[in-house]
């Protein structure tokens, strides 16, 4: 690490985030402050009075997945980010498991987040998990989204054989990942404990900070893995009427090409992205391609 | 120069590099001695696909990340599948450097943790058993808080659920209120319910009890709290303004006096009404100010009572005091402990499983010259006030310690737990533990044979103090009963903290188990979270054997009462011991 703190010298964290080259340029970023904002970590970058890009991360990370992509969306977009409940900097005093054992606790969340900053006419780009509360999210309040994009989103995980439908996941597996989860406990309870750097007197250091731990608390982790797993959202696929963007890349170990094909025909408005990046995250392998893809397919404002 | 090549074939971890879409491009000697796989027919393929689905979803959405985003990841547990489907545990770390402009290369290390993942599984396999007792016991509770605050016959409020609402309502009372109304307190007592209940049964005398519980509700205004106190006794809560009080009370003897029809016969039962207003000085005990608005309320009532049917009356303050009987009480029982006037006697406790005795309760009784034999109750409060109690409780301690130990040494009743009752007073003397500790000692008993019965009430007086006053007592080897469990107001949180031995479940409840499913409710609460804390459930009272038999059905471990044997002489306790069967 840097010999002295000045904030002169060079910032050892932009150092570390150059050497794995995700940053292209710093992004300035301002942490929002409704007891929304506060719960969920909302922050929000690039030009207040222009489109609003909502970006929801998947399961197993937290915003910082997005750091990425952020610079080559902020010169011309009000870009708002935040942590799902049990991920990254969310403020896990406030978890009910009964509230959230559905998706639809954190779809609210979603729309919370859009009440309390008065967001309207939101692109929402949601990546796994978030796919599907991004689904609810749009049949619950239509208006107020232009349009969904969708980075590996599978509604229902499990192989279906009866309506042919491949998942990727046997029930058999479904158990394996929870247990799975639980032999891997004591990793994620380090990758959860507290920060050692980061106060909320330095949100500038924080949102790098963030990106760096990729914090899960284990126990909530655990209950949202089962729930995304073991429900079926292939139902509310025909209910959206928001315009899709599917982004789909190569291998992704968790959605089989067919599921992206079953979205494309589900959704009524949908277009079907095939990205030459490989795995689940293309938009942390990938950013530049990823970003390219979301900014291609971008609907003009209503 | 060194063969590095050698080194990295065969160090002492499996290594593996991935190039950008997590192929594998190499892999050592070390990784496929230990999983059997051969090197060439791994070169090529995705590195997740060694790992179970599960790890491979984890490693997909959260170490794979985490790799990219921060450059490193260090000690995933996961699981490596071998070449014969066998699973290896193994810590999992890896660095992500760059190669080039715009490529890179990943490097795995995986060391076998076989032990450490047993360990680790052992430690998640007792917290979720952990957390499970922690579930197990909050639904028992919650359970258990609605039932206790209930009377299961009326709905209404009980006596505990009453004068909790009460306490609420007197800490609330110096808010300033507009209206000038206080919390006020209506002990209602029916006369010639009795009558009812013995003419026409019990199931009339229920059905009397439901209708009067209903006109009370019509008669009282929604805020108000109701309770049926005991027996034929009910009260209503509600903040009145002084002025208006009598109006509520007539209100109440109104709708009462209006005749019922139960199975076809009309009944006609009056009520007699007592007032008290809660106006209690602000630095009061809650707790204590509810016992005394209730008690005037009561005396109110019984004057009433004595004027007519139908009646209510006021508490005046500074009416009859029963202060000045209680001085000539304490003075004789002063002169009696003196006199040696107490006598201990010992109620058998049964194991319920096989019928056999595994101790006794002491009880203190007092024979008194002009009164005759008295029973606790008659004497143990003023003494309890007074701070006599410590002299008296000391010398019933001592007095049953040395009858355990001449049971064991005569041979007529050995190794029985000997149980005896300790006051909110005693336990918030600080000297307690020595003394018990030195009656102990010169006596000769062993500290496990004592068995200290506490009230729930008396533990929730001050429970950081009885926390420090228990903890005590347990490291000398004594062991602890929550007596009258259900009546007090338990809070759970400082329960489950308190290292108890045993709930003694109040007799109340097990007298009306056989015929009130309410309190059959309450019993199996008490047991299952005597179980769930890990406890040994005591029931008291018992008086028949199909109480018994209840409880022997709900699992309940022990229990007292007439049915097997009222508290004795010490001489009678060998006989009863003699009787029981083993």
């Amino acid at each position: 690490m840097a010999q002295d703190g000045s904030r002169e010298a060079v910032d050892p964290l932009t150092v570390e985030v150059a050497r794995v080259t995700v940053h292209t340029a710093p992004v300035a970023t301002e942490h929002s402050r409704g007891p929304v904002a506060r719960r969920l970590n909302v922050t929000s970058s690039g030009r207040p009075d222009a489109p609003v890009l909502l970006f929801a991360h998947g399961f197993g990370c937290d915003q910082g997945m997005w750091d990425g992509v952020l610079p080559h969306v902020t010169p011309d977009h009000r870009v708002v980010r935040f942590d799902l409940m049990g991920a990254g900097r969310s403020d896990t005093s406030a978890y009910d498991p009964v509230h959230y054992a559905t998706l639809d606790g954190h779809a609210a969340d979603i729309l919370a987040i859009c009440a309390e900053l008065d967001l309207h006419d939101v692109t929402l780009v949601a990546h796994s998990v978030s796919t599907m509360m991004a689904v609810l999210a749009a049949i619950a309040e239509p208006e107020r989204f232009r349009q969904l994009v969708l980075v590996g989103a599978n509604p229902y995980f499990l192989d279906d054989p009866a309506t042919g439908y491949t998942g990727g996941f046997s029930a058999a597996d479904l158990a394996e990942v929870s247990a799975a989860l639980d032999s891997n406990y004591f990793t994620w309870a380090e990758a959860f404990a507290p920060l050692i750097m980061g106060t909320p007197d330095t949100p500038d250091l924080g949102d790098a900070l963030t990106a760096s731990f990729c914090r899960v608390q284990p126990d909530i982790a655990r209950q949202l893995l089962t729930t995304m797993f073991g429900t079926d959202y292939r139902p509310l696929l025909p209910r959206v009427v928001t315009p899709t963007v599917l982004l789909q890349a190569r291998a992704d170990t968790m959605v089989p090409p067919s599921v992206a094909d079953h979205l494309h025909a589900q959704l009524a408005d949908s277009t079907l992205v095939q990205l030459a990046a490989v795995g689940h995250c293309p938009h942390i392998s990938a950013p530049a391609e990823t970003a390219a893809a979301i900014r291609a397919w971008l609907l003009p404002a209503r | 120069m060194r063969d590095y090549a050698e080194l990295w074939e065969h160090s002492p971890g499996s290594h593996l590099l991935l190039d950008d879409d997590g192929l594998i491009t190499a892999v050592n000697a070390t990784f496929c001695d230990w999983t059997g796989h051969q090197a060439t027919a791994l070169l090529g393929t995705p590195f997740p696909r060694l790992l179970p689905v599960g790890d491979r979803v984890l490693y997909a959405t959260h170490s794979l990340p985490q790799l990219v985003l921060t450059g490193r990841i260090a000690e995933a547990s996961v699981q490596v599948t071998g070449s014969a489907g066998q699973r290896l545990p193994a810590l999992l770390s890896a660095t992500r450097v760059a190669t080039g402009p715009g490529t890179s290369e990943t490097r795995v290390v995986l060391v076998d943790a076989q032990q450490r993942r047993r360990y680790e599984e052992e430690l998640l396999l007792a917290r979720r058993r952990a957390e499970e007792a922690r579930a197990q016991i909050a639904t028992a509770e919650a359970e258990l808080a609605a039932l206790v605050h209930h009377d299961s016959l009326t709905g209404l409020l009980n006596r505990p659920g009453l004068l909790r609402a009460l306490r609420g309502r007197l800490g609330e009372a110096y808010t300033d209120r507009a209206d000038g109304a206080v919390p006020t307190v209506f002990f209602l007592d029916l006369d010639g319910f009795r009558t009812v209940n013995d003419d026409l049964g019990h199931t009339s005398g229920d059905d009397l009890l439901r209708v009067v519980a209903d006109r009370i509700r019509s008669a009282s205004r929604a805020g108000a709290d109701i309770a049926r106190f005991a027996g034929d006794e009910f009260v209503v809560l509600d903040d009145v303004p002084p002025s208006a009080a009598g109006a509520v009370a007539g209100r109440l003897v109104d709708v009462l006096a209006e005749p019922v029809v139960l199975h076809g016969v009309e009944v006609v039962v009056h009520a007699s009404v007592g007032i008290c207003a809660g106006s209690v000085p602000p630095d009061a005990d809650p707790a204590e100010a509810a016992d005394l608005v209730v008690r005037r309320a009561d005396t109110a009532m019984y004057r009433a009572k004595a004027q007519g049917i139908g009646r209510w009356e006021a508490h005046v303050p500074g009416s009859t005091d029963p202060a000045t009987d209680r001085l000539v009480l304490l003075e004789q029982l002063r002169s009696a402990i003196r006199d040696r006037e107490l006598r201990v006697h010992y109620q058998p406790r049964m194991q319920l499983q096989d019928g056999s005795m595994s101790g006794v309760e002491a009880l203190v009784r007092w024979q008194h010259p002009a009164r005759g034999l008295l029973p606790p109750s008659e004497f143990i409060d003023a003494a309890e006030e007074s701070g006599l109690i410590r002299e008296l409780g000391a010398w019933v301690l001592g007095e049953a310690v040395e009858q355990a130990v001449r049971w064991d040494v005569t041979g007529a009743a050995p190794g029985l737990q000997m149980a005896v009752n300790v006051s909110a007073r005693q336990l918030a003397d600080t000297d307690l533990v020595n003394r018990v500790a030195g009656i102990l000692a010169r006596a000769g008993l062993a500290a496990s044979r004592l068995v200290l019965e506490i009230t729930e009430t008396a533990l929730m007086h001050d429970p950081e103090a009885a926390l420090r006053t228990l903890q005590d007592h347990r490291s000398l080897g004594v062991l602890l009963a929550v007596d009258d469990f259900g009546t007090g107001y338990s809070s759970f949180t400082y329960l489950k903290q308190f290292p108890v031995d045993e709930l003694k479940i109040d007799r109340t409840f097990v007298t009306g188990m056989t015929t009130d499913a309410g309190d059959r409710a309450i019993v199996a609460s008490c047991v299952h979270l005597a179980h769930a804390m890990g406890l040994v459930a005591v029931a008291e009272g018992v008086e028949w054997p199909d109480e018994r038999d209840a409880l022997t059905a709900l699992g309940c471990d022990q229990a007292q009462g007439y049915f097997f044997s009222r508290p004795v002489p010490a001489a009678a306790v060998p006989l009863v011991l003699a009787a029981v069967p083993g």
